[in-house]
């Protein structure tokens, strides 16, 4: 029988590297692309700048690797599938006083959904990324479980993924740490080996996403204007510089002084203000999750689970259920700076066993 | 994995015998051939030699032959040499970027432009170039065969126009050297480039023909080297692989062709017999050189998925970054958008063989229907 093939996507890093090369190991027939997602652009002059995306460097580390490994290399343009299913999304969540996750997005929307895509257009029968979670196939339905790094688990990032995709997903680097990442690239003298971690918000420029909002969308910024800082008592204590340069539990920047430190609490897109308050009052025992995505039956009884609702927080036991389309979440014990926007994911133990969109009302 | 390169028009693998004598001449011929000693007269020497390999290749006289670093740095030599601000020059618009990108450049320096589109069968109208003729027309530079279509433009009777008018002719010949009998005796042709990997020989090396009479302002200033016209050390290993390549493409021309032709007419006989749908566009066109669109299967998708079984073809014009767009060229000769995403590139050679092409057919026979099925989805 011929080799399973895998379409292997290469950041050019030494995760995507590794992940390839231990396929290889495995006896699978690899493919590598990368993907050309974006292309941060002077928006007066047109001229491309540097961004952490896609860099000439990045990718010719992606070709040199394949080369040493004698795998077929492509370059995917997929510029217009990222714009629209992340940076327009990005934009209009701004826009509206929220604070998006454009990795997740792209994770699901762009990296997953496209790959499956281009594998059946080159007969393909996985695709691969060198994400740090474990991709477990049981007979109807594949999950994911964290990495075995803790420190460098991934999983929070890949919940949106659709589940079929998924079946048709491996991850080679989910049972190993970074640290043994970068030590086998080492031994394999694989040109990426000492590549730095990747960032967040690889196609903004610097970190100023602030700036990039006025690039990218000109003319829609230009209504962002400077409006009221006030209390939650409504009554104004200050200026903002425009509300879209704000995030819920934001603490620096705000500009005005006090004893205790203040905190961003809400961002009121339709009056143009942001709320302030004490740490204390940014604490909540509950919100609602929109756009769930499941990889267990949905549940339609109450349970009882565990969620995180940001990629670095601890997490807490919270209690779920249904309410029409979306589904609310008791905390256990009460979470800081819950921010509509953001991804929460509940985990079973180690399973990843379903996400969704964090929304602060119904 | 077999492997099967069928894109000779992109470049050719170097022939051996030539790779030997580049490697020879690398380590024992190392000489400075502008050095009076011995070791300066053997590299001169070479490159002697080699001047006159490419004049009997030519049918032209040695000291019309000067080296360069390639068909793009001729072309270049000839276009910004020769044209001055006020000047105009009649081009075609499916020239080679090394011509056109040229030409806008000269743009900014006050030159004018007419740009010829190709009729429909790829190939330019004489009476377009006759009508596109102004008093301040100083050249005149049309290719020999286009890169992407192959097609053969009238040389012989575009000199003869440019005689009557008293304009200077330049052609890019760098797609139809070695591969179709060209005689600089018969044809009044004033500047013509060239290159040596095109002919089976090394990369970084071509030539720039300039008949005598002509005079060309140098861009480059140096060391006097090439008539003053390319100054710099000569490339001595790359000129003698280039003599050597371009020799034994002239004399063993005539076979080549016959292979060649009989190995297209085998390949174009199988996709029918086995029911394939496509366009051959450009019916007539140099031996080998074949741009098919194969119906329902976008160009890129199709050139991938042959790669990773080992196969070799290109689509649209190849460009730096690897990534591709619809071909312009078939768009100019009048080809719907959606045929144009559909074109490939499958150019043979004279080492290829009947299994070569037998192995291709089975390949692309195979994969034709299950690239059709995902037409749908966009790439």
């Amino acid at each position: 029988m011929s080799k399973k093939k895998v379409l292997v996507a290469m950041s050019g890093g030494v995760d995507s590297s590794v992940a390839l090369s231990l396929l290889l190991d495995k006896g699978y027939e690899c493919i590598g692309v990368t993907m050309k997602l974006w292309e941060n652009k002077d928006p007066i002059s047109n001229v491309v700048r540097n961004s952490n995306c896609n860099t000439v460097e990045a990718i010719n580390g992606a070709k040199l690797v394949c080369d040493r490994l004698g795998v077929h290399h492509y370059t995917l343009d997929f510029i217009d599938i990222f714009k629209k299913n992340v940076v327009d999304n990005f934009s209009e969540e701004y826009l509206t006083g929220r604070t998006p996750n454009p990795c997740v997005r792209c994770n699901s929307f762009v990296k997953w959904d496209t790959l499956i895509q281009q594998a059946d257009l080159f007969g393909i029968d996985y695709i691969s990324t060198g994400h740090y979670a474990q991709v477990k196939h049981e007979k109807d339905m594949s999950y994911l479980l964290k990495g075995a790094d803790t420190l460098k688990d991934q999983s929070y990032m890949l919940w949106q993924i659709n589940p079929d995709a998924l079946q048709r997903t491996l991850l080679p680097l989910g049972e190993i740490t970074k640290a043994e990442t970068r030590e086998y690239a080492k031994s394999r003298g694989l040109e990426t080996a000492q590549t730095p971690e990747s960032m967040d918000l690889c196609f903004v420029n610097g970190d100023d996403y602030s700036k990039f909002l006025y690039e990218i969308m000109p003319e829609k910024m230009n209504n962002v204007t400077p409006g009221d800082i006030i209390d939650e008592a409504g009554e104004v204590l200050g200026k903002h510089t425009g509300f879209t340069n704000y995030t819920i539990g934001q603490r620096r920047g705000i500009g005005l002084a006090f004893e205790e430190p203040r905190y961003v609490k809400k961002i009121n897109p339709m009056d143009n203000s942001i709320v302030i308050a004490r740490k204390d009052a940014l604490y909540t025992d509950h919100c609602y999750a929109s756009q769930l995505n499941w990889f267990i039956e949905p549940p339609n009884e109450e349970i009882k689970t565990f969620a995180k609702i940001r990629y670095n927080s601890k997490g807490s036991n919270v209690t779920l259920y249904k309410e029409d389309e979306n589904y609310k979440i008791n905390f256990s014990e009460p979470q800081l700076a819950v921010t509509p926007g953001q991804s929460i994911v509940f985990y079973d133990d180690k399973k990843l066993i379903g996400g969704g969109i964090i929304e602060v009302k119904k | 994995m077999k492997k099967i390169y069928f894109d000779i028009a992109a470049t050719t693998p170097v022939n051996p015998k030539v790779a030997t004598l580049v490697s020879n001449i690398m380590t024992q011929t190392f000489g400075n051939p502008s050095s009076i000693h011995k070791f300066g007269q053997e590299s001169h020497s070479v490159i002697v030699r080699a001047r006159l390999q490419l004049a009997n290749a030519l049918n032209c006289e040695p000291g019309e032959i000067i080296f360069t670093g390639g068909g793009s740095e001729s072309n270049n030599l000839v276009l910004q040499g020769i044209l001055q601000s006020g000047d105009h020059i009649i081009t075609s618009a499916y020239e080679h970027p090394a011509i056109l990108n040229v030409v806008e450049a000269l743009e900014l320096q006050g030159i004018q432009s007419t740009l010829i589109n190709p009729n429909k069968n790829g190939v330019v109208n004489c009476n377009d170039i006759i009508s596109a003729i102004q008093p301040n027309t100083k050249l005149i530079s049309i290719m020999a065969v286009n890169n992407e279509l192959g097609t053969i433009n009238p040389l012989l009777k575009i000199s003869e126009i440019s005689i009557e008018n008293n304009i200077l002719f330049h052609t890019d010949a760098v797609q139809m050297f070695g591969k179709l009998p060209l005689d600089l005796s018969k044809i009044h042709i004033d500047f013509l480039s060239i290159s040596a990997h095109k002919v089976y020989g090394p990369k970084g090396v071509g030539a720039l023909y300039i008949r005598h009479g002509n005079k060309l302002p140098a861009i480059l200033h140096g060391g006097g080297q090439e008539n003053d016209i390319r100054p710099g050390t000569e490339n001595i290993p790359g000129i003698a692989g280039f003599g050597l390549a371009a020799q034994l493409a002239t004399e063993k021309m005539a076979v080549n062709i016959e292979h060649i032709l009989e190995l297209e007419k085998q390949f174009l006989f199988a996709l029918t017999k086995n029911n394939i749908e496509f366009t051959l566009h450009c019916k007539s066109h140099i031996p080998g050189f074949m741009n098919i669109s194969f119906h329902n299967v976008q160009s890129k998708l199709l050139l991938m998925n042959l790669d990773m079984l080992g196969i070799a073809i290109s689509a649209g014009s190849a460009c730096a970054s690897g990534t591709l767009k619809a071909s312009k060229v078939l768009l100019q000769l009048g080809v719907s958008e959606k045929l144009a995403s559909e074109s490939v590139r499958i150019s043979l050679g004279k080492s290829h063989s009947k299994h070569d092409v037998d192995y291709a057919i089975e390949k692309i026979t195979e994969l034709i229907p299950r690239l059709q099925k995902t037409s749908d989805i966009n790439v």
